[in-house]
């Protein structure tokens, strides 16, 4: 008998998740507050939190932090990938750009076959990349906050506000493709609702996997089964 | 500190007429001898009383209250200033609010501590042959100065003073900014806090700052950004912060504030950056430019900062309106294949 689950994320990744997870919802309370000074819930944030002083504080902690983290894991899929241990999944390619207008041509009803996807599809590549280059501005934009005497032995003046301006309109991005787009693909859509637990348990259905992700479902299985755990690893 | 000498006799039907006072302190001789060996002379000009602001309407047992027959017996006091002490009180009796106002000022909680120097009415705004005390504005800050010397001469190189000095009426003085009775102490944290409120009640009304085409847009400038946000929520939060953030005057200096674009202007480029490393120890050239100037991004002033804007103001919706049609596509998608 095969198993009913399919293993697929890591503990690693798992981990990594949750770390975002907490670490983003911190620095967008904590951010948004700032950012949203003069609200009377962000007033309410800050007193709550007790005073601005204090609230800065842990949105510095939690960005280095987060710097950290962001800096472990692409050193973990850079060398996962490098040494040929996990293929490089995540890794944006033409059959994504493909998959795009046939899934377009699909919702349009142009066509009656939607993209078949491996391990991971285009929506999740796009958030994956946006929350890796965001992430990145954040991280540089912050650091040039936190360091503007140094930033500006180096750099004009102006870039402060510039990185200013950045760091506040990147973050209120991040947060409008979490809200909207990473709640209804994990959340909201027919095919997950009411809680997609997979990043979570680390395990998906067989069902779901033939679904989702059809051609990894079909190599895991030409692979054999007793292949199918350090096969599917992957990086990042 | 007042030797008030003992005062036994009986009440009179009838107060001594100033005329009855001025039998003896008409006289230009009239002295007297203090405890410090100092001769006071106790002579009254009647003519300068009658052109005071009280001439005609006061008499001198209105204030002098404790004379009720003439001759009165004698007063001892050990000095000037302890005869000054003895009488402040006497101006409470018309001018209540001004007094129960100074109650809550600096000077008062000066005198209350045993500081004989602290000013009180007479001190500035004299005794018999008081004036109004706004006439002209300018006796104002030379009031003050008479104390305050350093001050006074900071706020005589000021552009205030400038336009003070030319009769104009739209500057400030300093009790516009210190109020007159009730002037807090301005070294403390949540004065610190309020400046921008002060300077603001002028520097935001758009009528007064056009005459000198001054930009009213320096209080929002300074509060958008990471000082002047800092200083609001020092505020709101109730609390004493660790350090203080930089408020107008930190810029722009305390008394003598000049014309931002004058030569010895500190707030110009070339001095701007001292001003920053107060706080910024080590910043080096660029860094002043940080600052917008007041000046809201454009193409003009902070063009980078303005294009940066306006990218996001364009690639936000753009992403997210993306985002929120794929997601109607593919809802419609699932309730087609239904």
């Amino acid at each position: 008998m095969m198993n009913e689950y399919i293993q697929r994320f890591s503990v690693r990744q798992r981990i990594e998740h949750l770390t975002v997870m907490i670490l983003f919802l911190v620095l967008g309370v904590t951010g948004f507050a700032q950012k949203f000074y003069d609200a009377p819930w962000a007033i309410w944030t800050i007193n709550a939190i007790g005073g601005i002083d204090r609230v800065r504080w842990i949105h510095r902690a939690a960005g280095i932090a987060f710097t950290v983290f962001a800096i472990i894991h692409v050193s973990i899929g850079l060398f996962l990938v490098l040494t040929r241990r996990a293929r490089p999944s995540m890794i944006a390619s033409r059959k994504d750009f493909q998959d795009a207008i046939t899934q377009l041509r699909y919702y349009l009803r142009i066509s009656d076959k939607p993209a078949r996807f491996d391990r991971f599809d285009y929506r999740q590549k796009f958030e994956y990349w946006g929350m890796v280059l965001g992430g990145m501005l954040m991280i540089a934009t912050g650091f040039m906050l936190l360091y503007p005497v140094i930033v500006t032995r180096l750099l004009p003046g102006e870039f402060i506000p510039v990185a200013r301006v950045a760091h506040s309109n990147e973050g209120l991005l991040a947060f409008l493709i979490v809200i909207i787009w990473h709640i209804f693909n994990a959340h909201l859509s027919p095919e997950v609702f009411p809680f997609d637990k997979s990043i979570f348990t680390g395990k998906v259905s067989r069902e779901y996997m033939e679904k989702e992700h059809p051609l990894e479902y079909e190599r895991i299985m030409g692979q054999g089964e007793e292949k199918q755990e350090a096969k599917t690893h992957e990086a990042p | 500190m007042i030797a008030s000498a003992g005062q036994a006799a009986p009440a009179a039907p009838d107060p001594p007429s100033n005329d009855d006072c001025l039998k003896c302190h008409g006289k230009l001789d009239a002295s007297a001898k203090l405890g410090d060996g100092e001769t006071m002379s106790l002579y009254v000009d009647s003519e300068s009383f009658a052109h005071s602001v009280h001439g005609g309407k006061l008499a001198c047992t209105n204030c002098h209250t404790n004379i009720t027959a003439v001759p009165h017996p004698a007063r001892q006091f050990k000095d000037r200033r302890a005869m000054s002490l003895a009488y402040y009180e006497s101006c409470k009796q018309c001018h209540f609010a001004e007094y129960t106002r100074l109650l809550d000022g600096v000077h008062y909680a000066a005198l209350e501590k045993g500081k004989e120097k602290a000013p009180t009415c007479v001190d500035c705004h004299g005794s018999h042959a008081m004036g109004p005390p706004a006439k002209p504005r300018m006796h104002i800050s030379e009031t003050c100065a008479q104390c305050h010397t350093a001050v006074g001469a900071a706020y005589a190189r000021s552009a205030h003073a400038a336009g003070l000095a030319k009769g104009n009426p739209d500057v400030p003085v300093c009790t516009d900014c210190h109020h007159a009775h009730d002037n807090a102490n301005p070294m403390t944290t949540e004065s610190h806090l309020r400046i921008s409120e002060l300077c603001a009640h002028c520097h935001t009304n758009e009528k007064l700052m056009a005459k000198y085409g001054i930009s009213t847009d320096v209080l929002t400038t300074y509060l958008a950004d990471f000082h002047g946000l800092t200083a609001s929520l020092y505020r709101s939060q109730g609390m004493k912060p660790a350090a203080l953030t930089a408020t107008c005057t930190d810029c722009h200096g305390v008394h003598d504030i000049t014309w931002v674009k004058g030569p010895g202007s500190g707030v110009i480029k070339a001095n701007l950056l001292i001003r920053c490393q107060h706080c910024h120890k080590g910043a080096g050239p660029n860094f002043s430019s940080a600052w917008m100037g007041h000046y809201e991004p454009s193409l003009r002033h902070a063009p980078l900062v303005y294009l940066v804007k306006l990218f996001y103001m364009i690639f936000i919706p753009f992403v997210v309106g993306g985002l929120v049609i794929q997601i109607l596509l593919h809802l419609w998608r699932v309730v087609v294949n239904i």
